[in-house]
Order: structure tokens, then sequence, then C-alpha cells
């Protein structure tokens, strides 16, 4: 028989029980629904995770102070920042290693600022002139502070988008004056707003001013804690970072790479392991859509054993005028795998509805992607063809007498 | 069409024809050696009360079943130990059936009951050319009007009809009627009848028709006697009915003049 009649066959069967019908491909339709939506949620978690290593630039690689590395060995060991080995000099060698482009050494403390009569309680970032390129960071308006004001520990900064708000309510703040720790402090420029960051904090509650003045107007260290540095391009990022560990153990004589009083990352590398915590997230939650659509095809299972049963007289006769067993079994195959494609085509449109709902009513980053509707297109069709198969084999096999004669 | 038979080979011969069942701890003898010629073009009654094999008799002819013995020729050619496949073929080619409860397919139109064995037959047809072919049919057997009918929207009689197109519209060598008349009045029997043996004389269609009432085995030319699974008399009619000059003898009906 051909297939153009064999699916007008099916499509008959299927719209003479409507109810029965859309009540079978309900279980589908969640099931697919539900793929759609988590490959959105998993693909929108990747796609913002990217968007934040693109808004914090992709080859920066950052030297820390401190190790995160396992414990070991018996030293009394500090957290993150809090060892005060790294210096100025070692960040200047670190600019010498090849393929680095830009280097800025980091201090960061936190601080009362007050402008006229508003005042703010924010974070103050020092590095120098190029630690705004590294950190991706653009001026909404004003000027970057010069070399001469690092060299000479300027009072002077720039303000992120929420301290502005907080502090400059309604006034241009470039070229006033605010005081960090009844310090004055000269208004440079305004930085362009970022946005949330990778864990939802606020990103532009800050202050930025040159290391040299945070160093010895605010902190009185002479350490740093941090270096930035950016490499020339993305793929040479992993061998810089090889190179300036390897350099960092020789400036502070550590042979044993658990006694690192450094740490060297990168931003893919902190980028990969969320985005390997999203693909575990997502891979959890696609197994447990997967389920339903599993009782999906139980569904479609069921009522196929059904409609075999109460159509017996009519194999019988297909049978009786010539219907092959193949006939028979290719039109309740394509009875089930009509109810699971005409159901996973409503469940890709729910599940793109659902998506869509979820970024907007809770604000969770959604990507709907052309592969994920072919892949629950090609699972619902797989649905109906496995789930199908065993009920069409049964009616198929019938003794056309026996059909013929049942009531 | 088909290829013509060997000479001198009946349409269907019937040898020593055997079928047992085993039903649980009992075997049942269904058939006990039949042996049985039918030439093409010729109209059988086939009788015998329930359980004298006529029916098991009917399913291999029908090639629905196969026997557990014997041989069954079908042309010259042996289709006793043909498989499901190609006996489904075989039936759709070469053999149409008439049941004694119509079996169309409920809230379907006549016109696609009567399609319904086109759809098996293998060729590749536009809707199109079946719908003239089973359109064709229905007319013959006085349905035209109806054809867009389903079968509740149908008389028993009109529902047999539209049977009975089904039956033709491949053009096949044999009928098979399983109690065409048997849930039908008397004077829609003589319809059915007349029907079937316009068919067997205008287009030579081979009749075989399976009846527990002697009276409408009387229409046939010869007539088969079955009991406990073994032929008992085998004769030719004497004095056949004739549907046709019954009817025309009976007042006409409201319902007839509609059509």
């Amino acid at each position: 028989m051909r297939i153009q009649n064999t699916l007008r066959i099916a499509l008959r069967a299927i719209q003479r029980n409507k109810i029965r019908s859309a009540l079978t491909m309900l279980g589908v339709i969640i099931g697919v629904a539900s793929v759609i939506a988590m490959i959105a949620l998993g693909s929108g978690a990747r796609a913002s995770i990217d968007q934040q290593i693109q808004a914090q630039g992709t080859n920066v690689i950052f030297v820390s102070s401190g190790s995160f590395g396992r414990p070991g060995g018996g030293a009394v060991r500090g957290g993150a920042g809090s060892v005060t080995t790294l210096t100025l000099d070692d960040a200047k060698a670190i600019s010498e290693v090849r393929g680095v482009t830009r280097m800025s050494p980091m201090v960061r403390g936190r601080a009362q600022v007050i402008a006229g009569d508003q005042n703010w309680n924010t974070s103050v970032e020092g590095g120098n002139e190029d630690y705004l390129a590294i950190r991706n960071w653009a001026l909404a308006s004003g000027a970057n502070f010069t070399p001469r004001d690092v060299l000479v520990a300027e009072k002077v900064c720039l303000l992120g988008d929420t301290v502005v708000r907080n502090l400059f309510p309604d006034q241009d703040p470039v070229g006033q004056v605010i005081r960090v720790k009844n310090l004055p402090f000269r208004v440079l420029g305004v930085l362009v707003p970022k946005g949330q960051g990778q864990f939802g904090q606020d990103q532009d509650d800050l202050i930025i001013a040159p290391y040299t003045t945070i160093q010895k107007k605010l902190l009185g260290i002479t350490y740093i804690q941090q270096v930035y540095l950016s490499a020339d391009n993305s793929d040479d990022v992993e061998r810089v970072a090889v190179d300036i560990t390897r350099l960092m153990r020789q400036r502070h004589r550590i042979t044993n790479p658990e006694e690192d009083d450094f740490t060297v990352r990168t931003v893919e590398e902190m980028a990969a392991t969320r985005v390997q915590m999203a693909n575990t997230m997502t891979g959890l939650l696609m197994s447990v859509a997967s389920v339903s659509l599993l009782v999906g095809g139980i569904g479609i299972m069921n009522i196929m054993l059904v409609s075999v049963t109460e159509r017996t007289r009519e194999i019988g006769l297909r049978m009786a005028v010539g219907a092959r067993t193949r006939d028979i079994l290719r039109q309740f195959l394509a009875e089930a795998v009509s109810l699971s494609v005409v159901g996973g085509v409503a469940g890709i449109a729910l599940g793109v509805l659902v998506s869509q709902g979820m970024t907007w009513k809770l604000g969770w980053p959604t990507m709907i992607t052309s592969t994920s509707i072919l892949v629950a297109f090609a699972f619902a069709g797989a649905v109906g063809v496995f789930f199908g198969y065993y009920p069409a084999r049964k009616a198929a096999n019938l003794d056309p007498i026996e059909a013929l004669r049942y009531e | 069409m088909s290829t013509a038979p060997a000479s001198g080979e009946p349409l269907i011969r019937v040898v020593d024809l055997r079928k047992s069942y085993v039903l649980g701890d009992v075997t049942v003898h269904a058939l006990r050696g039949v042996d049985m010629e039918i030439g093409a073009g010729s109209f059988v009654a086939i009788v015998g009360a329930s359980g004298s094999g006529k029916s098991t008799f009917m399913n291999i002819l029908g090639l629905l079943d196969r026997p557990s013995g014997g041989r069954y020729f079908l042309e010259g050619q042996d289709v006793s130990g043909f498989d499901r496949d190609r006996r489904a073929i075989l039936r759709n080619r070469k053999i149409g059936f008439v049941f004694q409860n119509f079996n169309l397919l409920p809230r379907t139109s006549a016109l696609e009951n009567v399609e319904l064995p086109l759809l098996y037959d293998g060729h590749a047809r536009s809707g199109e050319d079946r719908h003239r072919k089973a359109l064709g049919l229905l007319q013959a057997v006085g349905l035209g009007e109806r054809a867009h009918h389903t079968p509740n929207q149908l008389s028993g009689g009109q529902q047999q009809r539209v049977a009975i197109a089904r039956a033709l519209v491949n053009d096949p060598e044999i009928l098979l009627a399983d109690e065409p008349t048997g849930n039908l009045d008397s004077r829609t029997s003589v319809e059915i009848m007349e029907i079937l043996q316009r068919l067997n004389r205008e287009k030579r269609i081979t009749i075989i028709l399976i009846t527990h009432e002697h009276d409408i085995a009387e229409y046939g030319q010869r007539v088969v006697a079955f009991r406990d699974g073994r032929v008992v008399s085998d004769r030719a009619v004497e004095s056949r009915r004739d549907a046709a000059a019954e009817l025309a003898a009976l007042p006409a009906l409201q319902e007839e003049a509609a059509v």
C-alpha cells in the first residue's frame, strides 16, 4: 500500500477518537515540551556564561596570591589574598612573558565613599592605566587615568554605574570630588554598566583608581593582591598561563607545586567549570523530562492496544480483501507515529512557550536552538515507532478468520 | 488479469482436503477428506448444518485458512502451502468475499468501503481512478446515488450490495458468499440473489454460495451438501430458481422506486 494511503488511514483513525487521541498525545506533548524547555534552559545558561566571558575579556589571565590548590604540605595556609608574597616585581617579570600584551597589578578594598550629602559603601579596585582595557571596561564619559597618575599615586578615580546612581542621583559626576575614607578623589570618568556578574553580583558597584593610590593611601600596603594580564590571542592563553606558573615558581623558589603561594587562572577555565555545572544540571533535568516522554510512549502503546482490540473485525476484513502482514503493521505503526509526531509538534510549541515564560516571569536565561527542536522531534518519532511496534505487530499477526468472527 | 487455467484443469480442484483443529486435548476433524472440482463460470451452493465443515471448506477455498492435509489447486496451481502474504495477494486478485454480517467499515462511506481492496493490490493509482472504479460498481448494484452514505445510513440489503461491489472491485474470478442472505428479509434476499445470478451469467464470475437454507441454494446450478466434514451429496439443481423472474412477479416497493 502506498505511503500516503497509509497516512490517510492513520490520520482518519486518530480523528475518529478526538478526545482519546488528544489525551494520548498529552503524554508526549508534556514530555517533549519539558525536554525542549530543559534544553532551552541549559543552552540559555551556557549562552549567558559565554556572554559573561566576553564581558570579562576572553584572553584574560589572573595571578592571585595564595593557593586554591589541594591542601597539602605542612605550612599554615591562608586563603587567596591573605598571602602577601606577590610583589610589583613579580608583576613586572610576568609582563615580560612571551604572549602577554597588557599587565596590571590589582589591589582591592572596601570603603565608605561620600559625595555631598550622599554616602555609599563600595568596593575600591586599584589598577594601572591598562586595567580598564584588560577587564573590558569602557568609559561612558570622562577619561581614564594616565600613567603619570599611577606613578605619582594621584587621588583620581572612575565610578561604576551603581556608585554614580547612589552618589550623584541627578548630577554629572565627572570633575566632581568624592571622599573615600575621608580623602578627596577627583572623578575622572564614569564606566559603562556591565550588569550582573557570573554569580548575580552587581559588577557596577565599584570605584577604580590607580593601584598606587589604593596601596599607599587607603590600604597602607606595599604588596599586590592580583596581577591581571591579557594574552595576545585566546588560543595562546593556556601556554601563557603555564609559562607564568613556571616563572613564578622560579621567582618564589617553589619546588613542590603543592606549596604554591600563588594561583594562575584564566577566565575560560573559570567559565569551563561553570559550563560543566550547567551541563550537569541540564543533563539531570533532561533525564527527568525524558522519563515523562517515556511515560507518554507507554500511553501510546496502551491506547494502540485498545485500538487493535476494538478494530479486530476491521483488521480481519482488511486481511480478507488482501492486506498483507506488513500492510497492517504499517497502518498501526503509522497511527502510533502520527500520534507521537503530532504530539511532538504540539510539545515543541508548548516547550517554546514555557521557555519564554521562564525567561519572562522568572528571568532565567533560555535559548531555543534548532538542534533541540530537531532532537525533540526525532525523539517523539522514535517513541512512536518503539511503543507502536508491539501493538502493530499484534494486529498484523491476527488470524484473519478469528479476526473476522471477533465480536 | 490471470493466466488461463491449463487445458482441462478446472478453476478449483481439491483432493482429499482435510482440516483438523486441536481444541484443548480434543482434536476436531472439521474436514475429513473432501474431493471436489468447480469449473470456471459455475454457480455452486454449499449446504450443511452448522458444524458440517462447510465454513471450514469455504475458509480454505477463500485462502483465509490452510488445509492440514490434501491439496488445493487454484487454476492448476497448488496453493495449499502458500504462506500468509502469498495467500493475501491471491485473495486480493482472485477472490471476492461477501459475508453474512456485511463487514463494512463503520463510519466510512460506501465508496471508500468499495475502494478498500484497491488499496492493497500493489498498483499505484490516483484517488480519482479508485473513486471512478468504485462508483461504477456501486452504480452496477444500484447504489450510485448513495456512494457517500455510511453503512449506518443504509438498509441491510443496501449494505450487502455495497459489500458485493467491494468484492467485485478487483475483478475476481471467484465470489465467495458466506450466508449472504442470512441477515436479510426474503424480498431483499431475492434481490441479492438476482445480483449474484446476473454476475454469474453476464460476467462469468464463479459463485460459491454457502448457505443452510435449501431454497436459497436452489438459485445455484449445483448443490453440494456437507455433513460431518464430508461431502454427502453433489447434484445439479433440476429446477433452478430465477431471481430476476421472481422479482418481476413481486409488487414494486416504495423504497426501490426511490433508488
